[in-house]
């Protein structure tokens, strides 16, 4: 199996992924931003032990890092590529990962909570996100005691993630939405019952390439099933309209833009990383609503053209220099 | 470390930018990094500030500490951040109308630590499924099916105490 962005999932030609993340803390160990390094490192071997040393089958496709053994061009490609959070990176603490192979699970340990489990897929696989989460969860209670409380539920250092310590998102590509100015609408009345949307960075990140996160904000007094449940709901009907929207645009207008935008793709020779995203999501508009006959993933080329994903592959880069790198590898996937 | 900014102040605050793939760092100073807009994470401010205007009415509230971590009711209420575990329970009343403000509710009613969690949620059987369920009974007067179901939730907050 592959990196989700390089993994075809159901409904993807506009649910780009799925994630599911459940926070968890070890009873008795003050929370993160309150503990001594001491702790911290004695926090990343008991994670450690209670996965690795578990000796199951599953446990031997994962694998553990020290964060402070990963130069800081990577730790920003993880970031790039979801893995792990902008905040995470940015520790200077020792902080470590749990991650498998294909990189659609990732543990993170230290964070704003002692445990983070996060799985990631392509596509809307929420169901199965969450089965795979939940075996985690599982194979680390077998050995760990989480802080718990049973008016409360799992104890977070947010109170904001308090109860199921589940968060569960979707990210879902609508062009035709942002471009009708709909989608702020129906932010507003998707906040109203309980979830957010978002840009495709997490918190306070704006929505490039027209990629935004929708999630669930309550916690508590609400059961996983029913927040995955109506999850499904709301991206079910944002689809929906997404595919209304689209089918109301101006066909010719719509295929100019596309055909422009992979035009431009196909021959510029200095791409800056907004140019390229906002291109690749006309072009992806447009594969995927059959005008555009493409066989490379629109989504993998975003992923792969970002800033430190180009440096990880080419060496440190300087910006100017990266936007040629980037025009020089989108050309050639695109060609 | 002084403030790379003023020069004066002891820098307190550490700054990490990424911004078109550069990395920076700054230490400033507590004033320097709220004039440059970074005084508090927004989400950490605004958490903060939902726990209502507590730092006026301070000196009025018994500084309680966690015997676990050492943190007081200010301390959270300041950062938007609970110390540990048992601060929830040190501070439980305190939390309870800021949790009602974020959530709309204060019961947990989702999964409890389980090391075969795969079979609660199948049944979607919680601990708020239960006590549902027992006040079926009761209402229906099935008084030997509720004990059983009694006995269940019993061990189940057993379960989660160990």
């Amino acid at each position: 199996m592959s990196n989700w962005y390089k993994t075809a999932g159901p409904k993807d030609d506009i649910a780009v992924s799925s994630r599911i993340r459940l926070a968890r803390n070890l009873k008795g160990m003050p929370f993160p931003s309150r503990m001594t390094t001491e702790q911290r490192i004695e926090l990343n071997n008991r994670v450690k032990e209670a996965i690795l040393g578990s000796n199951t089958p599953f446990a031997k496709t994962l694998k553990y890092i020290d964060m402070r053994d990963v130069p800081e061009t990577q730790k920003y490609a993880m970031v790039e590529r979801h893995i792990i959070s902008p905040e995470f990176a940015n520790k200077t603490e020792p902080t470590a990962i749990i991650l498998s192979g294909d990189e659609s699970i990732s543990i993170m340990i230290g964070e704003e909570d002692h445990i983070r489990i996060q799985v990631i897929l392509s596509g809307l696989q929420l169901n199965e996100a969450y089965d795979i989460a939940e075996r985690i969860d599982a194979l680390l209670y077998d050995s760990l005691h989480f802080a718990f409380d049973s008016r409360l539920g799992f104890l977070t250092e947010c109170p904001t993630n308090l109860g199921t310590g589940l968060r569960a998102s979707v990210m879902l590509h609508l062009p035709a939405l942002e471009s009708s100015g709909e989608i702020e609408n129906l932010g507003s009345s998707i906040g109203k019952i309980g979830f957010t949307v978002r840009g495709m960075y997490g918190e306070g990140s704006k929505s490039l390439a027209s990629l935004y996160q929708i999630s669930n904000q309550i916690t508590l007094g609400l059961s996983e099933k029913n927040a995955l449940d109506n999850l499904k709901i709301i991206t079910t009907q944002l689809i929906e309209k997404e595919l209304e929207s689209r089918n109301n645009l101006n066909q010719l207008g719509i295929e100019d833009i596309c055909y422009r935008a992979l035009g431009t793709l196909q021959n510029a020779r200095i791409l800056s990383s907004k140019e390229m995203m906002s291109l690749l999501s006309s072009v992806k508009l447009g594969a995927s609503m059959g005008i555009l006959n493409i066989e490379a993933s629109p989504l993998e080329i975003l992923i792969e053209a970002q800033p430190f994903m180009l440096c990880q592959k080419y060496g440190i880069l300087e910006p100017q220099d990266r936007d040629i790198y980037r025009a020089n590898m989108v050309r050639e996937k695109l060609k | 470390m002084l403030c790379e900014k003023c020069g004066k102040n002891h820098a307190t605050t550490h700054i990490k930018t990424v911004v078109n793939g550069v990395i920076r760092e700054y230490n400033l100073c507590d004033s320097c990094a709220a004039n440059s807009g970074y005084a508090t994470n927004s989400l950490t401010g605004m958490l903060a500030s939902m726990f209502g205007d507590f730092t006026k009415q301070e000196s009025l509230i018994p500084q309680t500490k966690c015997s676990v971590c050492g943190a007081t009711f200010r301390d959270i209420a300041k950062s938007g951040k609970v110390g540990c575990g048992e601060c929830y329970n040190t501070f439980y009343d305190e939390l309870l109308p800021y949790l009602k403000r974020v959530h709309g509710s204060t019961k947990h009613v989702g999964k409890v630590p389980c090391s075969a969690p795969l079979t609660v949620i199948q049944k979607g059987e919680t601990i708020e499924d239960l006590r549902n369920e027992l006040a079926r009974l009761v209402r229906e007067e099935n008084y030997e099916q509720a004990a059983v179901v009694r006995d269940k939730i019993k061990e189940m907050e057993a379960g989660e105490n160990e």
